[in-house]
């Protein structure tokens, strides 16, 4: 059920990092950002949780698109910059919200209350939504980026810039819009795992560190890669904190990186039609 | 190396601080005048008798009275005062009992200055703050510190500038350790409240002894966050538990840091147990929101730092209804006669209620005058003594007493039911909001512990 979540919280991480070759360290901030955009927009503001979650998407993908926009843009060709650069922004996200809500985590409230009951086993009605909108969501990305232009295009402009540019095709237009839909995604990634955990400054934290597991063993770059990594990932994390000890929550996925970086490290599906 | 006590010695020096030999707490204005111009008399004709000029003024009673020159300096560490309940609590809590005491007179005719310092939550901050409060302002009285790792730090610079420190939010045990050891240098550090850790845990065996039969907890899962703070806990609660006749088939330390509760909480329903026994403060609020959006089919209570703030039900959207924890004093249950009054007068002067850490520094500040008063002085090594052997009326307790130098704890405050005894709440619906109902101990109870709908 989780994992669903979990290739939705990935799948932005990797696309910005297939189309851009950008290692977005501020990714789990992007996610704070939508949780904490959903909790305004409910407890301050007194909206109803869909208008707030519709509110997380659009903050957390302008906030994406602004990062793109006023610091990636110029030094995208600097890897180490651009780690710097996302991870200060991070850190001061991170800040931000330490001094305007404090360090006490806040609570989202359900997008559907309740409880259902499927096939003997009891699951609350908000987290099979959570599930079934992740999926709608990886399946209409999927079907965007394989079907329709700009999809294509962003497709093309991963697979090489050069070769796009022959084309016709804006590569700065296509990070944009990558940066942008990354963004969107996230936030609303933080919505749902604020809905049934709560929202706290670090909750960026732990995701970011599941997003590099997963695009690590999926491939790099690789969609269809992340989403079979998340699945991995969520699995392997549910059995150790189940079945060994849930002190270990967490851990799972580090030693997954580790090993996968060692032993195969383009990942299952290694990086898709990539520019040799 | 000590520093022999140069940060104090300018009292005398200055006159600020007089010494008397007799007590007297009743202070008229003609005794005051009389006094300052006594001393002015004294002081005039060169008498280098400074610890006893405050005294002269005997009057035909034979009782004396004393004066005390300049303001009296407070100093308050706590943590962000602006925007943590906590902090805030402490800060303007020692502000609203030094305006109390400037509007009744002063302490002996001086008035009372509080100058807050943030901590930060953060050990090397505290120490700065520390120093700025005692080097820098020569404060006669520090208080506050909720962190008990910034608690620790500042140890050892208690011992250095005899400064004396109440303490009003650290709850661990270390600390008076520290004075058992070494008596002479850790004097100046009393705890004002909470009771300490291992009185906290203590504290749930006793609930648990005196409520769980009748609130149908048979068989509880022990559920205790790793942090420091929690150890002496779980020290108290093991085995104690298994002898008050209770079933704990699980007795989990979990991950500092836990966000997600669904595996624990996987294994406490497995269990079949009829309640969570919590001791959190730092991942509580997670694990509340998670028990009552997933409807666990057990009940939730024990410490649970979060849910003593009063206004914590609108900020988890009602979560904590049905849950239970143990708190200091709530805004409407009367331990005493002065605790409804001064949960009033924080919320009419702040607009809203007091947490616990606030209660507790508005007792230390008072206790800390009457200490003064009865002394004659503010010199920490006459006010210790004073402390030592008071019994207090505060709002946190009937009879605020220290334990004395020769206990386990020396200078914590007593734990027991005349003394420091936490009352247990539970969370209610009340109209579109929450309230804090006592349901322990009896005498100050409002409702009774009702679980929760979708528990059978």
């Amino acid at each position: 059920m989780i994992s669903a979540l979990y290739a939705l919280v990935a799948i932005g991480f990797t696309l910005i990092f297939g189309v851009g070759g950008v290692l977005n360290l501020a990714h789990g901030a992007t996610l704070t950002i939508g949780a904490f955009t959903a909790y305004y927009a409910t407890s301050a503001m007194g909206l109803g949780i869909w208008l707030g979650t519709l509110a997380a998407l659009v903050v957390a993908g302008l906030f994406s698109a602004v990062l793109y926009l006023g610091m990636i843009r110029w030094v995208q060709d600097e890897p180490i910059m651009v780690m710097i650069l996302t991870l200060v922004a991070s850190i001061a996200i991170e800040q931000y919200f330490v001094v305007t809500v404090g360090t006490q985590p806040k609570a989202i409230p359900s997008l559907l209350p309740g409880q259902l009951t499927v096939a003997g086993l009891t699951v609350q009605t908000n987290q099979a939504l959570t599930f079934v909108l992740s999926w709608l969501l990886i399946g209409g990305l999927l079907l965007a980026v394989n079907y329709t232009q700009t999809g294509k295009a962003i497709l093309a402009t991963s697979m090489s810039t050069k070769g796009a540019a022959l084309v016709g095709i804006e590569s700065d237009r296509m990070y944009l819009y990558t940066w942008l839909l990354a963004g969107a995604l996230a936030g609303i990634a933080g919505v749902f795992l604020g809905s049934y955990r709560t929202a706290s400054y670090t909750m960026g934290r732990g995701p970011l560190v599941l997003s590099f597991s997963i695009v690590v063993l999926g491939g790099i770059g690789s969609i269809r890669g992340s989403v079979l990594g998340a699945y991995l990932i969520g699995f392997l994390e549910v059995f150790v904190v189940s079945y060994v000890d849930s002190s270990l929550s967490g851990l799972a996925s580090l030693v997954v990186l580790v090993v996968v970086l060692l032993v195969k490290p383009e990942g299952l599906f290694g990086r898709e039609l990539a520019e040799a | 190396m000590l520093n022999d006590g140069n940060a104090n010695s300018d009292g005398g020096g200055n006159g600020r601080k007089l010494a008397c030999e007799q007590n007297n707490d009743k202070i008229s204005e003609v005794d005051s005048v009389f006094d300052r111009r006594r001393f002015l008399q004294v002081a005039g004709t060169g008498v280098a008798a400074t610890s006893l000029a405050g005294c002269t003024g005997s009057t035909k009673s034979g009782e004396a009275s004393q004066q005390l020159q300049g303001p009296i300096k407070i100093g308050v560490l706590a943590p962000e005062p602006g925007n943590n309940p906590i902090g805030a609590s402490i800060a303007n809590s020692a502000k609203l009992a030094a305006k109390q005491l400037n509007d009744g007179g002063g302490v002996l005719g001086a008035n009372v200055e509080v100058s807050v310092k943030d901590t930060k939550e953060d050990p090397a901050t505290g120490q700065r703050k520390y120093q700025e409060l005692t080097v820098g302002q020569q404060v006669d009285l520090t208080t506050g510190v909720f962190t008990s790792e910034v608690m620790l730090n500042l140890m050892s610079s208690i011992a250095q500038q005899r400064t004396l420190h109440l303490n009003t939010g650290a709850a661990s045990p270390e600390t008076s350790r520290k004075v058992a050891q070494d008596y002479e240098r850790f004097k100046y550090y009393f705890r004002t409240g909470p009771v300490n850790s291992h009185y906290l845990g203590q504290n749930m065996v006793d609930f648990a002894t005196a409520n769980f039969e009748s609130m149908g907890w048979d068989s509880v899962a022990v559920l205790a966050e790793d942090y420091t703070w929690t150890e002496p806990i779980s020290e108290a609660l093991n085995g104690a538990l298994g002898e008050a006749g209770i079933d704990v088939p699980v007795n989990k330390r979990y991950a500092s840091g836990t966000e997600n509760f669904s595996p624990i909480y996987d294994e406490v329903a497995n269990a079949g147990v009829d309640a969570a026994y919590v001791v959190m403060a730092h991942t509580g609020t997670s694990a509340v929101v998670q028990w009552a959006k997933q409807q666990r089919p057990f009940g939730f209570g024990g410490i649970h730092v979060p849910m003593q703030l009063p206004s914590y039900y609108g900020s988890v959207n009602g979560a904590c209804r049905y849950a239970v924890t143990q708190n200091s004093a709530t805004p409407n249950s009367e331990i005493t006669k002065k605790t409804v009054p001064y949960a009033n007068a924080y919320q009419k002067a702040y607009g809203k209620y007091p947490v616990y850490t606030g209660y507790i520094t508005f007792d230390a500040v008072k206790m800390y005058a009457k200490a003064v008063k009865q002394a004659g002085s503010t010199e920490s090594d006459q006010v210790v003594p004073e402390l030592e052997n008071m019994s207090y009326t505060g709002t946190t307790a009937e009879a605020l007493e220290y334990y004395g130098k020769d206990h386990r704890y020396p200078h914590d405050v007593k734990y027991g039911k005349k003394h420091a005894w936490p009352v247990w709440l539970q969370w209610r619906k009340s109209g579109e909001s929450g309230n804090q109902e006592v349901i322990w101990p009896e005498n100050l109870a409002t409702e009774q512990y009702q679980s929760p709908p979708w528990v059978n």
